[in-house]
């Protein structure tokens, strides 16, 4: 959780969180102070959502800004948005705290601009699996309106969401907060001296939230404690599910080489993936040679080669949103091993995806101290190194 | 001066030498390379690692030595020497002996037969006695030239008429015994001395039992026990008894700071040396103790402090500041030293092994050679210079740089060669010049849409490799490879024969990729491609196996596997030729103007070398008026007067046709790249001004520190060094009434926020006390001070102001001088100055007129737009980041910018002087040519593929990569790119490749080698 820059302001809930958040958005939009917002909205029949960027101040109403699930990665549609460069228009995202950080990170691999862009996020309680969502729509609804209000991820949500520790304020610029208060009002928290500036201008005539601050943040951080130590468990169980060749073997043999994890992967953005490419492709003679070698291959080759490699290139950036897990049609749990391995990547470097705190990426600049491995590799490499001893 | 030749004579090829010959070759001018051993080089390869990189030191050097023996330009002549020079400035004659060799070094193919065979065995001068070595050798493995020369005092044949073994075994018939010397006359617009400095030598002097005890050691012997190529293959041992050392002790200034025996200066680079050292016996083992014993720790070049730190806090190497009063030998070999510490404690304390850090000299034989050249020495026997001039001697057209000007590392002598290449060029007539290798043009073979035609040579060498490998197997295997055409094993690939057999073959078969299976392409590819290019292939249709260095060498005793090795070997070379393309290395044209950024007394010498050669400069200053930091400097301690060169200097740039000086100016903008560069900039009537140059020099300077310690805010009576220097001359302060006058050194310098030494303010303050002096002032001096760092030939002044009864005192950061008023409440009050004296053991305490602090030197604050500007690197100090530390001390990695004077790093009026010719010089190297040729092996984007992310842009260290904010993809300047591929590895989209090592041509190397490159096969 990252710290407000500013005296939070609380929106009056009587009426229902939406409602209640539906109206400020209306009145940040109709002051001009932005251009656009970029919401979801529920598809005409029903069993998904769409991101829709509107700037008609009627349309809100039809906005879900607390979706059930979540179908595009709310980073692929900043992607879209911005990628060669930004528009003239200030516009506000409203998304989950994974999406943000996955836009966030993004704008480091200058895939997104965020110059206009104002990133709002709310505290998530999780999502409900996709899949799920499409076959029952109203079902779904009603399971996740249930971990919803107490912000613990059941056994109906995605399952990477009840280990998620980064699900409330991150560093977007505004924070909607309503755990813990929720009966009181909703928290507007200013998390950027952009959005401190954008609520000075704002100039809401509410009740200042210094007093319901502090219960928020005790609610957030009993809920993070619950969710690391159901991380920790998770991991535990990855780790020794993924342990050695045959592990990851065990794990991903099920694959079915769809790619679909990659290219739902809000941070996957090659434009074209190594493993797509003709450059992937094995010489047949080479394998021919490898079968005769060993008795026997499997086919096609690269199966969990993408995978090694997808976490090579990726685990650095991954934010642990799920989206790869959801979409896979053989229920392998990508999530699980990308989140664990990225947390140890990520360590390694002293690093954290998706966040804005000014450390260069990972790679970008080599520190020894970093790699003892990799030092004591290039120690024994020179001359007079340790292993001429 | 008529006649004027563009050849000029370097003597001494030590890495001087070596980069003087470079730079000038650059220029386009003959360079006739004179050196007394067999072997250019000089000192460098001696060395183990070099301060304070730990760097290889062969492995740095060996890239130039062969440069220079490659390049078209220079003519080396070993085992020569300078007899006789006549004529005048721009038209010496040079009569040069060529020493006899004894064997054909065209015929010479170092394959190493005859000295296997040589029965003579001789102490080895390169690992100075520690190795035996024959009467026919090569210097060292290295050694460039690499032929073999017979030493005639040792041979038998030459000496005793018996013998003749080598001539025998001789598979080229290269010995001739009846080589004569050979003397040769060379007409030369200027001569450049380089001859350099040997070692101290301790012998004689008893005290330390230097040869009397086997494990005292000098620090040059102790350097090729720690190398790992050298006698002992870098495993420390004691010679008593071949165990190794546990406990080492440094003896500092043996032979330097001496005035018994007529050394009165410090050797400079020793206490870096001994440093080193320990770090690097310490690295070899983890347990080692490792004590220096040194009188002041003279730490005072670009971040040697933190070098200084590293070793005392990381690696814990102790520093015992004290003297050594007797060294007394133990039945077991191990020695006892005993010592006095500065409060008089006397301690005893047994060590296995000590190395004395001898200081450095002349030449010998250099006081005969000035001789010839009619120049003078100065009374310690270095070549005399002015301050002004460094690499002036008393003779006009004959320079002096490196060691032979006065003690200094290897950077210090890299830039001096450059600096005497800027004044050497004056007495030539260079234009600019066109690239050519002197060779008609060979039109080149279309090979595209032709299936690969290899051709494999497989390399005996001599026994060199044949001894181990089965050569014949190995050629006999590649001839069932893929596309291999043709396949055979050779004796000598690099002679002459063979090499017009490879032409032959390759029309014969209609070869069009060429594999040579021989020794490291490091020294031999160019030869190769040159071949391959001569018979109308693409130079890049050319890959080597190098199967001497990886397989005879490395598994000498496994000639079975060493065999299969080369077999995989040559395999992989012919499965990456498969897929080799013809690459093309393309012109970019050089402008031939400079920009030089800052008008202090760098950038104005600067300025002044580049013009004075032909080239137009531009210079823009962001104060009113030229001069920097210098308009404060009134005294030098030879006596010489800084105001007035100062002013003969501006008035030189101000009326020099070529320079355009651009006053109150600041820029705004640089774009472009080496040769092309585009400057926006406004003058000083606010308008915005362009210019386009083809070089950069940044010359920005640095400045005083402003400090709030020892009340220099509160009390008149607190100055610094600048404004002392100022008042000494105005005399505003009457010097008569002094009494006491305390010097405060290292304000702000050498503790945190400023981890770096300023090296000029020891000598400042002494030069300043010296004046202070010699105004008739009968002031006491006090100096407080953490280690006093009068390098050089300032050591004498120093000695003479202690000798004259000014009182030291060493302070260290965590007791510093504490500084009060007498009557706090008057402004004018004199100063209450406590001293806490290690010696006494007591504070001592002063009741001063005057308090003058050595203030640090900052850089300054617009470094850092222009780095940003320029794409350079600062390090953590904001001083500007060289290429390399040690052998590129004034260019940047990326082409065509340089740096010099305190941008760099602080450094003195003469050092700024000969850093800013180095400088000028440099730029000349490109400014002479009219285009430079592009690398071939450089990176390419797909852009189909690239993101457009930035990680490459990051990682580049050559700013030849970004990415193209309209098209959001990556671009490369072909101009820039190194072909380091370090963008290709970080890009995660595939999107880059480099040219030569393509992903394509890597995976066929290890398809070749059946590795699992895809490791998803299962």
């Amino acid at each position: 959780m990252t710290e407000a820059t500013g005296t939070p302001f609380v929106l009056n809930t009587d009426k229902g969180l939406e409602t209640s958040l539906r109206g400020f958005l209306r009145q940040l939009l109709e002051s001009g102070n932005i251009g656009a917002l970029i919401l979801p909205l529920k598809v005409p029949s029903g069993d998904s959502f769409a991101w829709i960027m509107l700037n008609d101040a009627g349309m809100i109403d039809d906005a879900v800004p607390f979706p059930a699930t979540m179908p595009v990665q709310g980073a692929k549609a900043l992607r879209s948005l911005t990628r060669k460069e930004r528009g003239e228009l200030t516009v506000m995202a409203l998304m989950r705290p994974c999406e943000i950080r996955a836009g966030i990170e993004l704008s480091k691999l200058g895939q997104v601009n965020t110059e206009n862009l104002i990133l709002a996020t709310y505290d998530c309680a999780g999502a409900v699996p996709l899949q799920s969502y499409v076959s029952d729509p109203a079902a779904a609804e009603k399971n996740f309106k249930e971990f919803f209000i107490t912000g613990e991820p059941d056994q109906n949500a995605k399952p990477i969401c009840a280990s998620c520790t980064d699900f409330s304020m991150v560093d977007s610029d505004i924070h909607f907060g309503y755990f813990g208060v929720r009966e009181k009002g909703m928290l507007v928290i200013p998390g950027t001296v952009r959005g401190t500036d954008l609520l000075k201008k704002m100039d809401l005539q509410t009740a200042s939230g210094s007093e319901l601050l502090p219960v928020w943040k005790a609610e957030v951080e009993k809920l993070t404690e619950k969710r690391s130590s159901v991380r920790k468990i998770v991991f535990k169980k990855t780790e020794k599910d993924i342990s050695g060749f045959t592990g990851m073997l065990n794990v991903f043999e099920n694959c079915i080489g769809c790619h679909n994890c990659q290219s739902v992967c809000p941070v996957c953005y090659c434009r074209l993936c190594y493993f797509g490419s003709e450059a992937s492709r094995t010489n047949p003679e080479a394998m021919v040679n490898e079968a005769v070698k060993r008795g026997g291959i499997s086919l096609p080759p690269d199966r969990i080669m993408f995978h090694t490699g997808r976490l090579a290139h990726m685990s650095l950036s991954c934010v642990s949103c799920g989206q790869c897990t959801d979409a896979c049609p053989v229920s392998i749990p990508v999530a699980d091993v990308f989140s664990f391995v990225a947390e140890q990547t990520q360590h390694t470097f002293e690093y954290k995806a998706g966040r804005n705190d000014g450390k260069p990426l990972p790679l970008r600049d080599f520190k020894k101290s970093e790699l003892p491995g990799v030092h004591k590799l290039v120690k024994d490499a020179e001359p007079g190194g340790t292993s001429h001893e | 001066m008529k006649n004027k030749k563009n050849t000029v004579l370097v003597l001494g090829a030590g890495i001087a030498g070596i980069q003087a010959s470079l730079d000038l070759a650059e220029m386009g001018v003959e360079v006739h390379l004179i050196e007394g051993t067999p072997t250019i080089g000089g000192r460098m390869p001696q060395l183990d690692k070099t301060f304070p990189t730990n760097d290889c030191s062969m492995c740095i050097l060996s890239p130039k030595m062969s440069e220079c023996a490659r390049h078209p330009l220079i003519t080396i002549h070993i085992k020569s020497t300078l007899e006789e020079i006549s004529g005048e400035p721009g038209a010496f004659t040079c009569r040069v002996i060529e020493q006899a060799k004894y064997v054909d070094p065209v015929k010479c193919v170092s394959c190493g037969l005859c000295e296997a065979k040589c029965p003579v065995k001789i102490d080895d001068e390169f690992d100075v006695g520690l190795r035996k070595t024959k009467a026919i050798s090569r210097y060292f493995l290295q050694s460039i030239p690499s032929e073999y020369t017979i030493n005639p005092s040792h041979c038998l044949y030459l000496t005793k008429g018996v013998c003749k073994l080598c001539e025998k075994v001789c598979p080229t018939g290269a010995i001739n015994y009846d080589d004569k010397d050979r003397e040769i006359e060379i007409s030369a617009g200027a001569v450049i001395l380089a001859t350099g400095i040997d070692p101290f030598n301790p012998l004689g002097f008893g005290q330390y039992g230097y040869h009397r005890y086997p494990n005292v050691v000098t620090s040059l012997e102790f350097e090729r026990m720690l190398s790992a190529s050298g006698p002992l293959g870098g495993h420390v041992v004691r010679a008593s008894d071949d165990k190794p050392p546990k406990k080492i002790a440094f003896l500092q200034c043996i032979g330097s700071r001496d005035e018994g025996i007529d050394r009165n200066y410090c050797s400079s680079a020793c206490c870096m040396f001994a440093i080193k050292q320990s770090i690097i016996a310490k690295e070899h083992s983890k347990d080692l103790d490792a004590s220096i014993f040194y009188m002041d720790i003279r730490a005072f070049g670009k971040d040697f402090d933190k070098y200084y730190d590293k070793a005392e806090n990381h690696y814990g190497v102790k520093f015992k500041r004290s003297k050594i009063a007797d060294i007394v030998e133990l039945p077991d070999g191990s020695l006892d030293l005993k010592y006095t510490f500065e409060n008089g404690d006397i301690q005893h304390e047994v060590f296995d092994l000590v190395v004395l850090s001898i200081g450095l000299q002349p030449r010998t034989g250099s006081r005969k050679l000035a001789d010839k050249l009619d120049i003078r020495l100065n009374k310690f026997g270095f070549c005399h210079s002015d301050t002004f001039t460094p690499q002036e001697t008393t003779r006009q057209g004959v320079f002096v740089c490196g060691a032979m000007n006065n003690p200094k590392d290897i950077p210090e002598s890299v830039v001096s060669a450059s600096g005497a290449v800027a004044g050497a060029v004056k007495f030539l007539n260079l234009g600019r010049h066109d690239i050519s290798t002197g060779e008609e043009e060979i039109i080149e073979k279309d090979v595209s849409g032709e299936r690969p035609r290899v051709g494999v040579f497989v390399c005996h060498c001599g026994i060199n490799i044949a001894g181990v490998v089965d050569v014949k197997n190995v050629a006999e295997m590649a001839k069932d490879l893929k596309n291999v055409e043709h396949s055979e094993d050779v004796m000598y690939a690099c002679s002459t024969d063979c090499l017009e057999l490879i032409k032959e073959r390759i029309e014969e078969h209609g070869l069009n990729r060429v594999v040579v299976a021989a020794c490291t392409p490091r020294t031999h590819e160019p030869l190769f491609r040159d071949t391959i290019s001569g018979a109308g292939l693409n130079p890049y249709l050319f890959e080597m196996a190098n199967i001497r260095d990886q397989c005879s060498w490395a598994h000498m005793n496994e000639p079975e596997l060493a065999t299969e090795k080369s077999k995989d070997l040559v395999e992989m070379a012919v499965g990456k030729a498969r897929n080799l393309t013809p690459l093309k290395r393309l012109p970019i044209a050089i402008d031939p103007e400079a920009l030089v950024v800052g008008g202090g007394l760098a950038g104005m010498t600067c300025a002044l070398a580049i013009a004075d050669a032909g080239h137009q400069v531009f210079m823009v200053e962001k104060e009113s008026s030229l001069g920097g930091n210098m308009k404060d400097i009134f005294f030098n301690l030879d006596g010489s007067d800084p105001q007035q060169f100062l002013a003969e200097t501006i008035r030189k740039v101000e009326d020099h046709p070529e320079i355009r000086v651009f006053l109150n100016s600041t820029i705004e903008d640089i774009a472009g790249y080496v040769g092309n560069f585009r400057t926006m900039f406004t003058n000083g009537s606010g308008q915005q001004e362009e210019l386009t140059h083809g070089v950069v020099v940044v010359a920005t300077g640095g400045s005083e520190h402003k400090t709030t310690e020892y009340l220099y805010d509160e009390s008149s009576r607190v100055i610094t060094q600048k404004e002392f220097e100022r008042m000494l001359q105005e005399e505003k302060f009457p010097p008569g009434k002094l009494r006491e006058v305390v010097f405060v050194q290292c304000v702000g310098s050498r503790e945190e926020g400023r981890m770096y030494c300023s090296r000029v303010c020891c000598s400042k303050a002494v030069k300043n006390a010296r004046q202070l002096q010699s105004k008739k002032s009968r002031a006491n001096i006090y100096f407080a001070y953490r280690d006093i760092r009068t390098y050089g030939f300032s050591e004498q002044y120093y000695s003479e102001l202690r000798n004259s009864g000014a009182l030291f005192f060493r302070y260290t950061p965590d007791n510093k001088p504490e500084v009060e008023k007498v009557h706090p409440d008057d402004p004018e009050s004199r100063v209450r100055v406590t001293l806490f004296d290690p010696v006494l053991e007591k504070d001592v305490v002063i009741e001063a007129d005057l308090v003058v602090l050595a203030t640090a030197i900052d850089p300054p604050e617009e470094n850092l737009k222009l780095a940003k500007m320029l794409k350079i690197p600062l390090n953590s100090d904001g001083l500007f980041l060289e290429a390399h530390v040690k052998l590129r001390p004034v260019d940047f990695a990326t082409d065509g910018i340089f740096v010099c004077g305190l941008a760099h790093s602080p450094k003195d009026m003469s050092e700024s002087i000969a850093q800013a010719k180095a400088a000028g010089s440099r730029a000349l190297t490109f400014l002479k040519k009219n285009s430079i040729l592009a690398e071939g092996t450089i990176a390419e984007v797909r852009t189909d593929r690239c993101s457009g992310c930035g990680y490459c842009e990051d990682v580049c260290a050559y700013a030849a990569i970004e990415i193209d904010p309209e098209e959001g993809v990556a671009v490369i300047n072909d101009a820039l790119c190194k072909g380091c591929g370090a963008c290709v590895a970080s890009c995660r989209c595939g999107a880059l490749d480099l040219r030569g090592f393509t992903n394509e041509q890597l995976f066929s190397v290890f398809d070749a080698l059946e590795i699992d490159a895809v490791e998803g096969i299962v």
